[in-house]
């Protein structure tokens, strides 16, 4: 369990061999109304396989699917076709949540219990003892620096104190698989670095860890492989690093030149053949890449990743 | 009281019960299977509705199997906290109050104080916990799922059954509290509302007759108490010492008479015999006609539908009520009968003098059939006779037989040859030595004035046991409002799974409604209701028709019939399911003083139960095919 750190380091070669934990086939979710007309196609035909160990970013605007997708992956909607299929069981089977921690997009909780209440709670609804409850409880509180509100009912909390006490009840099983819908929307930016932190360290634990996100920042710095969703489409899947690669410009980087080395460095790539394009420093490409994607799909409509392999670039 | 229904026999019901409801369960599950199987056919064509349909129904086995009470107790905990959350302690602030301003407005000194307190505080802890946990149980599971917290919840390995049945446990826990506190200060209100005494002093008391026969210098006295709650209670005090304080609104005092001091102090207790639970054993009635032949029934005297029948009076018609079990040990002393009777008048004559009636004892082996009581009586007025064990006055005894009238010819019992007039001959019969054959007696009911009629129903006249313990009697009667609160958790909680809140609350108050009415319903459906079914009696309230009248033949006529014909299958179905709510309320027995016997809770304990394992079935099978993230 512990080996899988260094695998996610090496190329996807290594990926395949590992237990796939999360597989969806071709599925597609459509809103209806209470008529059974069509509404929106929240999400269509999505290919996508999530290995054991890896930290896997949805990346996407906000209503391109994303949460729909992970709705759909823990039984929360039932697809309209296709398949979701969590530790190779049916994303319906309750089973399956034994092993699944879950952060929503926003924290439901029930606001009339506090924080010791509530990790109870959750913690009974997996049938835990109540020495190990308790244990966990208190490790979890102490974690997200809650040990001096446990009393208090969560709907005096904070925002970012209602995020804490969600994540620790979504941490209460000691879950293989972690769910994080939006892990850092209401954190401050010191909350939002201890949640990657956080997150990297599960990652170590050996959890595989699906999140979603609208912050490119935030699935930059975490994600092994990120996709991207926009309109319900998969359209760039892939490791991050191989995605920003831009295969077709080369990119060179050194100490500050003089201005007769910059010359002769030009001279040397117009004898080969090539062309300056650019000589300063580099951007945020994530970024670039994700507006490049929506302009991209926006004049070419329709085109898109399939079939659940990695893609290197465009 | 006029309780309308057999009281059913627990050993007798409950056969014939299971089958029907097993029955039931199976349309049920056929019509439940069959609709999903539609709908999965709708949504995702029949190849895949059949796989779905399967695999449904294999999880459900597994779901309902693999219940963790750990999960359904925190679960029910959860809605608990819930209630004490919306503040369910308001409804007993209310009740305090209503209590409160009800004890200004209660009467203790009307005829029967006891029943005016008793169905008081019995309808108001029925209505106010009724009304609280339709509303807890109908809006909780909606709240959840539209403030999405039942999202962080379904993510765990909870299953749908429990997340159902935890509702249904922790709203009927919460209930039950609530109920029982109620209950307690109901208790203390009744008792207290009631309790009072009366002072007599001496110038109360006066001797009856200065000619009487003076027994050491004393005479009877005879005098009335204080009045109290508007009312007096006569006393007789011989001079033997022995005193007799008369019952007056239900109860009576025991009188106390210091004499140490030399002039006799008079002191009176609390009331008793106010709050009672009276045992009535109930006999096996027939009726036997004008000729003196046996018949089911007696004569109908226009409401056909009515349970009770007619004898005529002035002739052998009689109601015969046969009991069984009738032993010394039960009853020492004779047979203390009550009876309330429906009297028919042909003509008015004297409206304030009752009718005469008399009442027989009869042996069911020998025939030996002695008329000990003639009493009168007028209509539904309870009257308490006694009959003594050793029977000394008379007015008849004859050794009369009965007669069956079959088809295949006439039968006496006993058979001519066996009849013996000199059974009759005696001066004084013994009850237990003339008159009971192994335990049973018939109880004969006559009506002496002819063109009078008494109409007579099975619970109509009872023995009266020794009295049951009013306070057992009282818990009781919160049972029954308990079994109702508990369906009505049930179908709420279950509604709730697929309609939104106030959607599921106005569900599940037409079901109770619904199961009020089932029985008119029923009738309905049956045409037993005069001017037809349903849409017939609509054309006739258009067309202001007579609701007897035939209507004119006719193809309208005909349609309208055929539709009812539809439509009262359809009623039919609905008032079969949903639950007889008005069987489940024993106010009225508790109220008019009556023990709720064992059977009779025993019957409605199953009854209940039979109910809600299909109704958390359903709630079960609508949570888990709905999506909860809509
Ligand atoms: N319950 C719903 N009913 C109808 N449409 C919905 C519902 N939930 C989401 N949608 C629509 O589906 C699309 C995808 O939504 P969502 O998955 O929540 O997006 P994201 O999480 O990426 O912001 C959006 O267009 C949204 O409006
Ligand atoms: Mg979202």
């Amino acid at each position: 369990m512990h080996s899988s750190t260094t695998q996610t380091d090496s190329p996807p070669a290594s990926t395949t061999q590992t237990e796939v934990v999360i597989e969806t086939r071709n599925l597609t979710k459509v809103y209806r109304d209470f008529w059974g007309r069509q509404k929106v196609r929240a999400l269509k035909a999505l290919d996508l396989e999530i290995r054991r160990g890896e930290i896997f970013g949805l990346l996407g605007p906000n209503g391109s699917g994303k949460t729909t997708t992970i709705k759909l992956l823990l039984g929360l909607l039932f697809p309209t076709s296709g398949q979701a299929l969590v530790f190779g069981r049916e994303a319906t089977d309750v089973t399956k949540n034994e092993r699944i921690g879950y952060l929503p997009e926003e924290s439901y909780l029930y606001r009339f219990l506090n924080a010791e209440e509530t990790l109870d709670f959750y913690g009974r609804l997996f049938n835990m003892p109540s020495a190990i409850r308790r244990q966990r409880a208190a490790d979890l509180i102490e974690m997200v620096g809650l040990t001096k509100t446990k009393r208090r009912q969560l709907k005096e909390y904070s925002k970012g104190m209602t995020r804490r006490i969600a994540l620790a009840q979504a941490l209460i099983n000691d879950p293989e698989l972690v769910v994080l819908d939006e892990p850092t929307t209401g954190l401050d930016p010191i909350g939002t670095r201890e949640m990657k932190d956080l997150i990297l360290r599960l990652r170590d634990e050996g959890k595989t860890i699906l999140m979603c996100s609208h912050l490119l920042a935030d699935v930059q710095d975490v994600c092994d492989r990120i996709g991207i969703l926009y309109q319900g489409e998969l359209k760039e899947l892939g490791r991050v690093d191989s995605l920003l690669k831009v295969r077709d410009v080369t990119e060179i980087r050194t100490t500050t030149l003089s201005e007769a080395a910059k010359e002769e460095i030009q001279q040397v790539v117009r004898r080969h053949g090539g062309e300056v394009q650019f000589m300063g420093n580099p951007t945020t490409t994530l970024e670039e890449l994700f507006l490049h994607i929506i302009r991209e799909s926006e004049a070419h409509p329709g085109r898109r990743v399939r079939g659940g392999a990695d893609s290197n670039g465009h | 009281m006029v309780i309308e229904s057999d009281i059913p026999q627990f050993a007798e019901w409950v056969g014939l019960a299971a089958r029907n409801w097993l029955i039931a369960l199976g349309c049920l599950a056929a019509i439940g299977v069959l609709f999903g199987f539609l709908v999965a056919t709708l949504r995702h064509g029949p190849g895949s509705a059949l796989r779905i349909t399967v695999g449904v129904l294999r999880n459900a086995l597994a779901d309902i199997g693999g219940i963790s009470p750990r999960r359904v107790l925190a679960l029910a905990r959860l809605a608990v906290k819930e209630a004490i959350r919306r503040r369910v302690v308001v409804a007993f602030a209310v009740f305090i109050l209503v209590l409160l301003f009800a004890g200004w407005f209660l009467d203790p000194g009307s005829s029967d104080p006891a029943r005016l307190y008793l169905g008081f505080v019995l309808t108001t802890t029925s209505y106010l916990v009724l009304l609280l946990v339709l509303f807890l149980s109908a809006l909780s599971l909606p709240a959840d799922i539209t403030s999405r917290t039942l999202h962080t919840v379904v993510t765990k390995p909870v299953r749908s059954s429990e997340i159902v049945l935890g509702r249904m446990l922790g709203f009927t826990a919460m209930g039950t509290g609530l109920l029982v506190v109620m209950g307690l200060t109901s208790y203390v209100f009744v008792v207290r509302g009631l309790s009072h005494t009366h002072t007599l002093g001496d110038d109360d008391l006066a001797a009856v007759s200065q000619t009487a026969a003076e027994v050491g210098g004393k005479v009877t006295q005879t005098g009335q108490t204080s009045r109290v709650h508007s009312h007096r209670h006569k006393v007789t005090i011989e001079p033997s010492g022995y005193h007799e304080v008369d019952s007056a609104n239900g109860h009576s005092h025991e009188l106390q008479i210091d004499t140490s001091r030399g002039a006799p102090v008079y002191h009176l207790g609390p009331p008793q015999g106010a709050l009672l639970a009276r045992v009535p054993v109930y006999g096996k009635l027939r009726f036997r006609d004008r000729e003196g032949a046996d018949t089911e029934k007696g004569i109908n005297v226009g409401d056909e539908w009515f349970y009770r029948s007619y004898i005529q009076g002035g002739s052998p018609a009689s109601a015969i009520w046969t009991f069984t079990g009738i032993t010394p040990e039960r009853f020492p002393d004779g047979l203390p009968v009550e009876m309330s009777i429906g009297v028919f008048r042909t003509f008015k004559g004297n409206i304030e003098k009752g009718v005469f009636g008399s009442l027989s004892l009869r042996n069911p082996k020998t025939g030996l059939t002695v008329e000990t009581e003639v009493f009168e009586s007028r209509e539904f007025e309870t009257k308490e006779v006694y009959l003594p064990r050793q029977i000394k006055s008379f007015s008849s005894a004859q050794v009369i037989p009965r007669r069956l009238v079959t088809p295949s010819g006439e039968q006496t019992i006993p058979s001519p040859d066996q009849i013996n007039p000199a059974l009759a001959e005696k001066k004084q019969f013994d009850l237990y030595e003339d008159l009971v054959a192994e335990g049973e007696v018939e109880v004969w009911l006559r009506c002496l004035e002819p063109a009078q009629y008494f109409g007579a129903g099975q619970p109509d006249l009872y023995l009266r046991a020794r009295d049951a313990s009013f306070a057992l009697n009282f818990a009781k009667g919160y049972l029954g409002i308990w079994l109702q609160m508990v369906l009505i958790v049930g179908f709420g909680v279950m509604f709730s799974t697929f309609l939104s809140g106030p959607v599921a609350m106005v569900a599940t108050l037409g079901a109770l409604v619904g199961g009020m009415f089932s029985g008119f319903l029923t009738d309905l459906a049956w045409g037993k209701v005069l001017g037809g079914g349903p849409i017939e009696a609509l054309i006739r309230l258009v067309t202001q028709q007579n609701q007897i009248t035939e209507m004119d033949p006719g193809l309208r006529t005909e349609a309208a019939q055929m539709l009812d014909r539809v439509l009262q299958y359809f009623l039919w179905a609905i008032s079969a399911i949903l639950p007889p709510f008005g069987e489940f309320n024993y106010a009225d027995y508790v109220a008019y003083g009556f023990d709720i016997s064992g059977d009779l809770m025993l019957v409605r304990l199953f009854s209940a139960a039979a109910y809600l394992l299909p109704v958390f079935l359903a709630g079960y099978f609508f949570l888990k095919t709905r999506e909860v993230a809509r």
